[in-house]
């Protein structure tokens, strides 16, 4: 479904994203891990291209996504659901609204947006928030928001880029839950970009380790954390098994 | 960039940027026309309305109640239809405005304006504000009156009238005010006051100095009528205080040791320059050594041939007898001592004057005894003349009993008998020593010349003695002589160092200033002279290198008091406006404008690399904003029709650049941009006018934005 070839993302002499390929099936789930810094968001921006790459090709179901014009890639945009590390909700929208004012922006009757924002709402466990605000919201709380938004839009493809990472280790898991119990009850393709390597085991159909920009090594979690051949996957061993 | 305004923002942009202009424009004009309308109506409140009020009477307060009466009394008694109206009323006086009838607005009224009011009680002074008029400031009194007839027969005057230094002329309309006050600068352009002002302590004579003047004039403008109008009036009041210092300096010189100095053959001594002399010293100066502390030391004022003057400017002279005679030195740089310049008089006049003061004192002391005396040595005189008198006419009884005595002796027979010859002597004798004791001339006695004595004149004469001691004792002495302690006790009790010290700072400040007075004006009609040209030519005339010339207006024309009010209210308006509208862009940019200039900034650091150092001034958002603040400043002013004084419209351009530029290189730190809920919006697939609705402006400041945006925010 997703094919990214010869991906590079430069800032100013440093380079984020060092030529990346990388292949997605349909209804796959991806884990992407790797030392902080190593161009994990920078890649997985260029998807949707929240940041512009230099160079590449990235193509979805055989469509260049580079080459659309505004408007269609913004019509792409909303198919793609992605979960911001730092949940990049709207402060001054209560719950219900941050879920459906993309959709009504977009053209949907608000009655539909309202319960798809319901539903969605409801997947996540915060059917009963819908009129509070995020700043009244836990950390948690406040990603599953994020979490039902990006899932409001029906996306073809969830792009997750560190979910949990500004959570507190008790929220994380409510999170990783719901996030769970999603990959396991649809169908939706998922990037997920993560430090969580418990939790990459169990869901990912295939893990990507990236280091300094590049793909250094990709394969079934089994295999990756059985026998790695790359640096980081040697440190991911040493540390599941400490 | 451009690309940002896409999706219709552009649209939204422009109509930003109209409802700017507007809304600035019509908030710094309608501020503007508040503050004109707020300032006109207190004008009508405190003139009245046009033309209805003549004059504002200017009155104590404690004599309001008196003033108003008699006010009413002129109104009634001898204008009847007069106005009268209290206006406001400041610092313990109170304003009465005053309108005369229709038909009693005429020159003859105006011109008796004095002895009109003379009887209102505690009125301090007037205004005179008739309208529609046109007044001319400062005319010179020399021809105030052929200005006011050539005024008077310009079209639409009704009639020109003095009122102390200007000439109001009064209009048939407001309609003429533009074109009389033309004509009457026209008028006015056809005199000049040529003023020549002397340096200080300069006498001139007004009348043959001018008449000098007037010829040299005449030869270099023979077409041009002039005439010497010299006044010896000070009008100003610098010019007192000049004349005062100059006084003061006089006094000081004349009340100090007055030094003069003889100058040794050879020796030459300049204006300024010091000398010493020993004073009262026990050192006794000579040539190459240093100066005592207590040397007094002279400044030279004026040196004329062998003889020069001084002023002791240290040390003092105050000698027994008030003079002293010693030699003078050069008196050179570090205290030196140099050559002997020739004798040195020193008259101390505080000393005296002190003398003579002290003398009439004493005499006044004994005057008033003396008169005592007097008066008793006349009376004395009267009763040892009345006595006399007595003496007299018994002598002359006795004399004729005498000769009758005689007589019968010498009839009783021819032989005397021893007892008539004693009684015959014994007359004799007594005769002479009454006539004796009566005059010194009595050596051949004779009674006839003692009868010629005018006993009579004698008399009168001492009768005037008497009086005149009388009326010296109806003098009160002792008041006088109060008088004259109290003038030697008020006298400065200064020392020459200190005279000569105030002298110097009177110097100082009156240095190269003109004293009043010691000017010349001249008027010169047809000329005019050019006052550039004659200076040199008058110097020379007059040998007189530090005179100046200065062309003065015969008057300056200036519109009536409201409409000069309502033209400084307009520019006002106009400065208000412009104040206004500058700081209201400001206010705009900054509250609206910064939150478009940031996120324009953001899109594009998303979108391409991130620029530094210089490129981040010079980027296109600072330049774009620039542009921005240029377009709306100078559209703000111009339709608020502001005008601040020296501001051109190109400098509000450029004002507006500068305030552009810097809030669009500083807008962040107006307006900061939430870049994660624009990232979520991109990320949602919003357009770029839907991330503006719906995410940055009501994120932003509230303002005309935000106001705008109501209607296109869905949530
Ligand atoms: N907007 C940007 N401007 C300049 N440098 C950037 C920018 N975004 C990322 N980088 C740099 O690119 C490199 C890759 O960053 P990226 O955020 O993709 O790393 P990451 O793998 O996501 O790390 P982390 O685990 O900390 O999120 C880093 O060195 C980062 O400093
Ligand atoms: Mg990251």
């Amino acid at each position: 479904m997703l094919k990214i070839r010869g991906l590079r993302k430069q800032y100013g002499k440093h380079i984020a994203v060092d030529g990346v390929d990388l292949d997605v099936r349909r209804g796959e789930t991806v884990v992407i891990m790797g030392p902080s810094g190593c161009g994990k968001s920078t890649m997985i921006r260029c998807v949707n291209r929240l940041t512009e790459p230099d160079a590449g090709e990235i193509l979805v179901d055989g469509k260049s996504i580079l080459s659309l014009d505004d408007q269609s890639l913004r019509e792409f945009r909303r198919t793609v659901g992605f979960v911001f590390q730092q949940f990049n909700l709207i402060a001054r929208l209560n719950v219900l609204d941050n879920v459906m004012f993309h959709l009504v922006l977009a053209g949907v009757p608000r009655e539909q947006a309202e319960a798809r924002a319901r539903k969605a709402l409801a997947k996540v466990g915060l059917e009963s928030s819908e009129h509070k605000h995020p700043a009244n919201l836990s950390g948690g709380e406040q990603q599953r928001v994020g979490i039902a938004r990006a899932l409001a839009s029906n996306p073809q493809l969830m792009l997750w880029d560190e979910p949990t990472a500004s959570l507190d280790p008790i929220l994380i898991g409510e999170v990783l839950d719901v996030m769970e119990e999603l990959v396991r009850t649809t169908n939706t393709t998922s990037i997920i970009v993560t430090h969580e390597v418990g939790f990459a085991l169990k869901v990912a159909d295939r893990i990507i380790l990236m280091d300094k920009g590049k793909v250094v090594e990709e394969g079934s979690p089994r295999a990756i954390f059985a026998d790695p051949q790359s640096e980081v996957g040697k440190k991911y061993q040493r540390l599941i098994a400490s | 960039m451009f690309r940002f305004f896409r999706d219709g923002l552009y649209r939204d942009y422009i109509i930003l940027i109209l409802v700017t202009i507007i809304a600035g424009a019509a908030v710094s004009s309608g501020v503007a026309w508040a503050v004109d309308v707020y300032f006109g109506d207190t004008i009508q409140e405190m003139i009245g309305d046009n033309g209805e009020f003549d004059l504002i009477l200017h009155i104590r307060e404690a004599s309001e109640e008196a003033a108003v009466r008699e006010l009413e009394r002129i109104a009634q008694q001898q204008y009847p239809g007069a106005v009268i109206s209290k206006t406001i009323s400041l610092a313990g006086q109170v304003n009465y405005l005053f309108g005369f009838p229709k038909e009693a607005k005429t020159a003859e009224t105006f011109s008796r304006l004095p002895s009109i009011f003379n009887a209102v009680p505690g009125l301090n002074s007037y205004t005179v504000i008739v309208e529609p008029s046109v007044l001319v400031r400062g005319v010179h009194p020399s021809i105030s009156d052929t200005l006011q007839q050539r005024f008077n027969q310009i079209g639409g005057v009704s009639f020109a009238f003095r009122d102390g230094k200007n000439m109001l002329i009064v209009l048939e309309g407001a309609e003429h005010s533009k074109r009389v006050m033309n004509e009457v600068k026209q008028i006015l352009k056809d005199y000049q006051v040529l003023e020549i002002r002397f340096p200080m302590g300069f006498d001139v004579d007004v009348q043959s100095t001018g008449d000098a003047v007037i010829q040299l004039l005449r030869k270099e403008y023979p077409g041009a009528k002039l005439a010497n109008v010299s006044s010896t009036e000070y009008g100003e009041e610098l010019d007192a205080l000049m004349k005062t210092l100059v006084e003061m300096r006089h006094f000081l010189l004349s009340y100090a040791s007055k030094v003069t100095i003889k100058l040794a053959p050879g020796s030459t001594v300049v204006m300024g320059e010091q000398i010493v002399v020993q004073g009262l010293s026990q050192q006794v100066p000579a040539s190459g050594e240093e100066a005592a502390s207590d040397h007094v030391v002279i400044e030279i004022l004026e040196v004329n041939g062998d003889q020069a003057q001084g002023m002791i400017v240290s040390g003092s002279a105050a000698a027994d007898g008030g003079v002293l005679t010693q030699p003078g030195y050069e008196y050179l740089s570090e205290s030196k001592i140099g050559k002997p310049v020739g004798e040195v008089r020193i008259e101390n006049e505080r000393y005296r004057l002190n003398y003579a003061i002290e003398e009439s004192l004493r005499l006044l002391r004994e005057l008033d005894g003396l008169s005592v005396e007097a008066a008793l040595a006349v009376e004395r005189a009267d009763k040892v003349l009345t006595t006399f008198q007595e003496a007299l006419m018994q002598l002359e009884v006795l004399q004729v009993q005498m000769q009758q005595l005689n007589k019968g002796l010498a009839e009783k027979g021819a032989q005397s008998t021893s007892e008539q010859l004693i009684i015959s002597l014994f007359i004799n004798g007594l005769l002479k020593s009454i006539a004796k004791s009566g005059s010194e001339t009595a050596e051949e006695f004779d009674l006839d010349q003692l009868e010629n004595l005018d006993i009579a004149s004698m008399r009168s004469s001492l009768e005037s003695i008497a009086e005149q001691i009388g009326s010296i004792q109806e003098i009160d002495v002792q008041a006088i002589i109060d008088q004259v302690s109290d003038i030697r006790d008020s006298l400065p009790d200064l020392d020459d160092e200190e005279i000569g010290k105030s002298v110097r700072l009177v110097d100082n400040y009156i240095a190269g200033q003109v004293i009043p007075g010691e000017r010349i004006q001249i008027l010169v009609e047809k000329g005019p002279v050019d006052t550039e040209a004659v200076e040199p030519l008058i110097r020379s005339r007059l040998q007189n290198q530090y005179l100046n010339v200065y062309s003065i207006a015969a008057g300056t024309v200036n519109p009536d008091t409201r409409t000069e009010v309502f033209r400084i209210l307009k520019e006002v308006r106009a400065t208000i406006a412009g104040i206004l509208s500058i700081v209201l862009v400001g206010v705009f940019l900054i509250l609206d404008h910064a939150t478009i200039f940031s996120t324009l900034k953001w899109f594009r650091a998303n979108q391409k690399q991130p620029r530094h150092g210089l490129a981040k001034l010079m980027n296109p958002v600072a330049l774009f904003s620039a542009a921005v603040g240029a377009a709306v400043l100078a559209a703000t002013y111009w339709l608020s029709r502001a005008a601040v004084p020296y501001v051109s419209m190109a400098t509000v351009a450029v004002i507006g650049m500068g305030l552009g530029a810097a809030v669009g290189i500083f807008s962040e730190k107006f307006s900061p941009v939430r870049a994660d809920e624009i990232m979520a919006g991109l990320a949602l697939g919003l357009n770029n006018a839907q991330i503006m609705h719906e995410i940055v402006i009501p994120d932003g400041r509230p303002g005309l934005l935000q106001l705008m945006n109501r209607a296109k925010q869905k949530f």
